[in-house]
């Protein structure tokens, strides 16, 4: 899993680990149970203050994506969501009525916004049945 | 004042050599387990205002209180809640890395070997050497294992990586993260003053823009970098008249056009579309940006 900060996007630190996070479990590059990098290697090699990535994964933890086992690490959690089924509703929503605001000002048409989600839905498929294979090796998945 | 929680509290601070004024009627206050920015450019007061938090200078108006204690009148207290690395590093030349790190640890009710283990292996020195014989690099190396190992609250960082390579200015950085902030989370404190900014971008939560002695801006990182943002627009036609006034910056070329804004950006944002550019981006400025972009301002 190899994370990157940047410093130009506006988004606070501690939300890009937890949104790249997220987007490494969706692809699958991580897998339920397997380990996330303890806080200190990780803030050394994003050059980051630990309490930032303490930060990111405690709403992580938060979110249901991650569970932490006292003495052994951060998890990734088999069935990641805490939230009800409305509440998750309601969350995506608003990313979609962005993202629609978004093609508007984009000039995208809506066949062309449809189109577009399929294909991204799909690309998500692909990368996931990717990540299917060997379980216990060291994969590496680079988010952006 | 005087609350013994808070690291550092500066009030009104002001100091003069002579006629000179370096630090004119500051104030600032750090919250534990913050890493706080001292951001300014060579002569704007920042060694002077950490020189009188470390009681080597006396505030001549104003005040300046180390976790609640003033350093004129506690001194051996203040001193010992705090670790420094100051901008000129100078050992006994004749002592080596063993000794110096002994002399340091003596002063110390508490000293991690461990820390310092792991610290001088990572720095690959080696203890027998005489300190007189380190480069400018090792010798700041040795500095920070020194400010390190006490495992002090607060950490108190004076230009660290000015004149250092690129490699050391990371390591250095590296070995703040790592081994300074393994402490409980949330109560290491530090404050760096530097203008060499792009380097510790991550590890800021918030700081204080200093110009002429005086504080300019402060304010929290994440935030900053929310509100000043860089937008770039390029339009078919010579770019059309519109009311710039909220714009910090303004530079225009022909057909393009580029924006710096603290704040309003969304507004000025929605302006600039309605005149159907043909390009339209925004991106947030760097701490390093907002640093050229307020004393340039």
């Amino acid at each position: 899993m190899l994370l990157k900060i940047n410093f130009k996007s506006g988004l606070p630190i501690y939300l890009q680990i937890v949104d790249q996070i997220k987007a490494v479990a969706a692809s699958g590059a991580l897998q339920p149970g397997e380990s996330l990098p303890s806080i200190r290697p990780l803030a050394e090699e994003l050059r980051v203050n630990r309490n930032t990535v303490a930060k990111a994964y405690s709403e992580l933890e938060s979110l249901g994506v991650i569970e932490t086992l006292p003495g052994r690490g951060c998890f990734l959690k088999e069935n990641h969501s805490a939230l009800r089924k409305e509440v998750r509703r309601k969350l995506l929503t608003e990313e979609i009525d962005q993202a629609i605001v978004q093609a508007h000002h984009l000039q995208v048409s809506r066949d062309e916004f449809l189109k577009l989600v399929h294909e991204r839905l799909n690309a998500l498929d692909d990368k996931r049945r990717g990540h299917e294979g060997p379980k216990e090796s060291q994969k590496k998945e680079e988010v952006r | 004042m005087n609350s013994p929680t808070l690291p550092i509290q500066i009030e009104n601070l002001t100091y003069a050599y002579g006629s000179a004024e370096a630090v004119r009627d500051l104030s600032l206050t750090i919250q534990p387990g913050r890493c706080y920015g001292l951001f300014g450019r060579n002569g704007a007061g920042k060694t002077t205002t950490m020189r009188c938090l470390l009681n080597l200078l006396r505030p001549q108006r104003g005040q300046v209180r180390v976790f609640g204690l003033d350093p004129a009148k506690r001194e051996v207290e203040v001193k010992q809640s705090l670790s420094y690395v100051p901008d000129q590093v100078v050992f006994y030349p004749w002592m080596s890395i063993r000794e110096t790190l002994d002399y340091l640890a003596s002063f110390r009710p508490n000293w991690n070997r461990e820390i310092e283990r792991e610290l001088l292996g990572r720095f690959g020195l080696d203890p027998a050497q005489h300190t007189g014989n380190l480069s400018k690099g090792q010798r700041t190396q040795v500095a920070l294992i020194g400010a390190v190992c006490p495992e002090t609250d607060l950490l108190v960082l004076d230009e660290p990586t000015s004149g250092l390579d690129p490699i050391v200015r990371r390591e250095f950085i590296e070995a703040v993260i790592g081994a300074y902030q393994q402490g409980v989370p949330g109560r290491r404190t530090i404050l760096v003053s530097t203008h060499l900014i792009s380097e510790f971008e991550g590890l800021i939560d918030e700081f204080t823009i200093m110009d002429r002695g005086q504080a300019v801006l402060t304010l929290d990182a994440d935030h900053a970098r929310e509100r000043y943002q860089k937008i770039r627009a390029g339009f078919a036609e010579p770019v059309p008249e519109i009311d710039l006034r909220a714009a910090l910056r303004v530079r225009r070329d022909g057909r393009d056009l580029e924006l710096i804004v603290n704040g309003g950006g969304a507004g000025l944002l929605e302006r600039l579309r309605q005149l159907n550019p043909k390009r339209l981006s925004t991106e947030s400025l760097t701490l390093e940006e907002i640093f050229v972009a307020t004393l340039k301002a």
